[in-house]
């Protein structure tokens, strides 16, 4: 039987009733140039709660990561990493070497509550499409440019990629076996990351003018949002030393690390807290270790000393157990165990897909597919995917139609003017090689109307 | 790199003219003016009262925190006994007993202490969240609950309160149940979200061959930032409606589900990933290489980037190579690898500074390029954390921050991204005495001494 919390909350949660439900950001309105990651992560997450985000592309080029795919496998003619990370947007473009481009933007720009660029710093500026531009047609814009290094200092114009800022932070080195090479961390945390630190100023930033009616600037380095999440910084003022490479032990955490089960399984375990101490070693049946002094608290038990004995044991036990007995002991003890999951299990997990943060998800365009749902659970207000990304210029009309007011004629005239564009037939570009364009309501909208 | 006296070198012919130079430096001086400390702007969240009530879980500790450097109003409640969190440290080194992680995340926090297995320390926590706008439930999922303090009473008594919950597998489904005695930690969080298995290199000896952790905090950090970025949706929604909700994270959900990748090579591979070392699965070159007098990054990864990178380290010879065409994204490590060690080899012929240079320059020359197809091959310096410290752009920015814990001494904490124009972000004070705070809120809030 469910015990009583968790039928409350599960109906809090229901998957079922999520498109009934209000979103928090509608009336949000972001117009997002930004590339690749970094800046299209910030704009997935107001997306994804229910903001309204154009996304503007250079004709026939558009985003780079289009093409940027994964061993260049793609799907339907697109890159489904792109499609991870471009849902809820409008798909327009802009050719910003025309000088109606740049109007047509500033004139964008001018409607909307946010604005995101990750152009290397001053680019927007230098091109006149920077906050000094914006705010002045747009006082209550709130405007976040993410870069590498942010907008001062010396090294503002340098480039950065993810690699580049885990590098410069000093996160690159950090990982890894003692005294052997190090790793990055995978899949662009140095961009995930940071993103969602920028997520958070402007909702911070559109909280605050609520109260101010005053719109701001934000200013997101990359590298720095990784230093923000760094231990080093205050260990090394304490001690002269940096914390180093650890392998699969975590210095603040004794015993810690992923080890091998007697069925050949990884599985991480880490003891935070003397009472997990405790109750570790219950499951371990040697309860008078914690009465050694060595081991009676947890500062103590850091000690690189004891934490390696301590760790010695752990692995010894755990070497003689399946990965099922671990897991069981640690329910029953409280301690924390972590399965060491693949993708595959994550995709096919049941718990992410009845938590709502794996979804399959059919797609107008795309079909069905099994994508990665808001991070972040909302009883009232729930993140949600409404449609995958779309081809270049995509949603051209209805962007220029109904958000600036554009005529048919006006848009026929930028389209031959080169202002505005479309894909060309490169994959990643293009619409599916099945799809009929041309009885495409969405992308022909409104056309015909006059 | 230094700062020359003509100004600071660009990279892109868009930057090179006289009034774009000048607007760009007006630009900076706007910004300085923007963001000068001394003008004491309010936070975004000022006013808004926060509580924190958790048990060694450090990604609400660190949600609790960011929230404080928005400028909110925020008690951290703990058992008489303090939080176990403080003393999860690295090492065992700690000030006063306070280990370094709880200390840097304890950002304008006032901390008091409240026995919620006490009729009366209960009666305290529901006056307190009677009148919050937001409860960080760091706690075993159902534990408040049982208590009688959790949301489903809370809210009843404060229809607005956003209660935030963060634990490993979450509030609900049937796992969350049967898993919820497990506690977090960033390590276990790490591993359920599948982020070791893609760490490390599987043709080293054992044990190296290990899936691996980040050295970082990535699952706790990622789950703090979510957790916050959560919180001030909801708050968005109650500003319009002054409804309240519940916020669920899951720790162990945090890095897969916002990052996302796995999800997409699970579905359309249908296979788990290999591990392949510090190769990347879009991007080649995107790695770390051993130079003659230390290590260098070097991410080179677009087309004309890469042919960059063969022209200045002298290898345009391997430009039409049949071996690495395919845009050198071979689905096939063995022969990336080939073409990895040619890189390798290169690099090594030179020290640090050297490659630095030879990048700097070649992305210099390239923006006042016409064609502008000359691209940009990426080198840095692969930094030890002593090097970071030590770079002036930190400096300038002022990245890292002393901060003076009162009647003990002063710690260094990285400042808080991003720099906000018009409403900072802001470290006001950092404080470690378990009930430091206890008689100033307990009068305040009229509690029961």
């Amino acid at each position: 039987m469910k015990d009583d919390y968790f039928s409350f909350t599960g109906g809090l949660f229901d998957s079922s009733t999520i498109a009934e439900k209000p979103e928090a950001l509608k009336e949000i309105r972001v117009l997002d140039l930004s590339r690749i990651i970094f800046g299209p992560m910030v704009a997935k997450w107001l997306g994804l709660f229910g903001a309204e985000v154009i996304k503007v592309e250079e004709p026939e080029e558009g985003d780079d990561w289009r093409t940027g795919t994964y061993w260049g496998k793609f799907w339907k003619d697109s890159c489904p990493y792109f499609q991870s990370l471009n849902q809820n947007k409008y798909f327009a473009t802009v050719n910003l070497k025309e000088e109606r481009g740049k109007e047509l933007l500033l004139e964008l720009a001018k409607t909307a509550d946010v604005v995101i660029e990750n152009y290397r710093a001053g680019l927007a500026e230098a091109w006149g499409l920077g906050y000094t531009a914006v705010s002045k047609i747009n006082p209550k814009v709130i405007y976040i440019s993410c870069s590498g290094y942010g907008q001062s200092g010396p090294l503002k114009f340098y480039p950065s990629y993810d690699i580049v800022a885990q590098s410069m932070s000093g996160v690159a080195r950090g990982t890894g076996f003692p005294g052997r090479k190090t790793y990055k961390l995978p899949d662009y945390y140095g961009d995930f990351l940071p993103a969602l630190l920028g997520a958070i100023g402007v909702l911070a930033a559109l909280n605050a003018r609520e109260r101010t009616g005053k719109g701001q600037y934000i200013d997101m380095a990359q590298t720095e949002g990784l230093m923000r999440v760094m231990h080093n910084w205050t260990y090394m003022a304490e001690t002269g030393e940096d914390l180093g490479c650890t392998g699969n032990y975590d210095p603040a955490m004794a015993p810690s690390g992923i080890f091998k089960t007697k069925d050949e399984k990884f599985i991480a375990v880490a003891i935070a807290t003397q009472e997990q101490f405790v109750a570790l070693l219950g499951a371990m049946e040697k309860p008078e270790l914690a009465e050694r002094k060595e081991f009676r608290s947890t500062l103590e038990r850091l000690k690189p000393e004891h934490a390696q004995e301590i760790n010695g044991l752990l692995e010894e036990w755990v070497g003689l157990k399946t990965e099922k007995e671990v897991i069981e002991l640690a329910k029953k003890g409280g301690f924390p165990v972590g399965q060491v999951v693949d993708d595959l299990k994550i995709v096919t997990d049941e718990w992410r897909r009845e938590r709502g943060s794996v979804v399959e998800f059919d797609d107008k365009m795309y079909g069905k597919g099994k994508w990665a749902g808001p991070a972040v659970s909302l009883s009232k207000t729930p993140g949600r995917l409404k449609w995958l990304s779309r081809p270049i210029g995509y949603h051209n009309q209805y962007v220029f139609k109904k958000m600036l007011g554009l005529s048919e004629s006006e848009i026929g005239d930028l389209e031959k003017k080169g202002v505005i564009g479309y894909w060309d037939n490169r994959v990643g570009k293009r619409p599916p090689s099945y799809w009929d364009i041309a009885k495409d309501e969405m992308f022909n909208y409104g056309r015909g109307d006059q | 790199m230094k700062t020359s006296t003509k100004g600071p070198q660009v990279f892109s012919k868009h930057m090179t003219g006289k009034k774009t130079q000048e607007h760009l430096a007006n630009f900076e001086r706007l910004l300085q003016k923007m963001t000068d400390p001394a003008v004491n702007k309010p936070g975004s969240l000022e006013d808004i009262r926060i509580l924190e009530v958790s048990h060694a879980n450090f990604p609400a500790t660190i949600c609790a925190s960011m929230l404080g450097e928005l400028g909110s109003d925020i008690i951290k409640i703990e058992p008489p006994k303090g939080d176990p969190a403080r003393e999860v440290t690295p090492y065992g080194v700690d000030i006063n007993g306070v280990g370094l992680p709880f200390l840097m995340e304890s950002r304008n926090k006032h901390n008091i202490t409240m026995d919620l297995t006490d009729e009366k320390g209960r009666e305290n926590f529901a006056r307190l969240a009677g009148e919050a706008d937001v409860l960080i439930d760091g706690l075993k999922p159902g534990e408040l609950d049982a208590l009688k303090i959790g949301y489903r009473q809370l809210a009843g008594l404060n229809p607005a309160l956003i209660y935030v919950a963060v634990s490993p597998f979450g509030h609900y489904t049937s796992k969350a149940e049967q898993f919820r005695n497990i506690p977090d930690t960033d390590l276990t969080a790490q591993a359920e979200s599948g982020f070791p298995m893609l760490i490390g290199d599987p043709r080293e000896p054992e044990p190296y061959n290990y899936p691996l952790r980040a050295g970082i905090w990535a699952a706790s950090y990622m789950s703090g930032a979510l957790a916050t970025a959560g919180t001030l949706t909801a708050l968005l929604h109650r500003n319009k409606t002054g409804e309240g909700q519940m916020v669920d994270i899951a720790t162990n959900d945090a890095i897969s589900a916002w990052q996302g990748f796995s999800s997409v090579w699970g579905f359309t591979t249908e296979t788990p990933r290999a591990r392949i070392g510090n190769f990347d699965w879009g991007l080649y070159p995107y790695g770390y290489y051993k130079a003659k007098d230390g290590y260098v990054t070097v991410c080179a990864a677009l087309d004309h980037d890469f042919r960059g990178l063969l022209k200045i380290l002298g290898r345009w010879d391997l430009e039409d190579d049949w071996r690495f065409l395919f845009d050198r994204l071979t689905d096939d490590p063995e022969k990336l690898g080939e073409l990895e060690a040619e890189v390798q080899k290169e690099v090594g012929k030179y020290g640090c500074e050297e490659l630095l240079k030879k990048s700097f320059d070649y992305g210099i020359k390239a923006a006042h390029d016409k064609l502008r197809s000359k691209g940009f091959p990426i080198v840095v310096e692969t930094k030890v954390p002593q090097q970071v410290v030590e770079e002036k752009h930190w400096d300038v920015r002022k990245a890292f921050r002393k901060v003076e814990i009162p009647g003990c001494k002063e710690i260094t904490i990285p400042a808080s991204p991003p720099q906000m124009s018009e409403s900072p972000m802001r470290i006001k004070w950092i404080k470690g005495g378990i009930g430091e705070d206890n008689q100033e809120i307990y009068k305040k809030h009229n509690l029961r001494e």
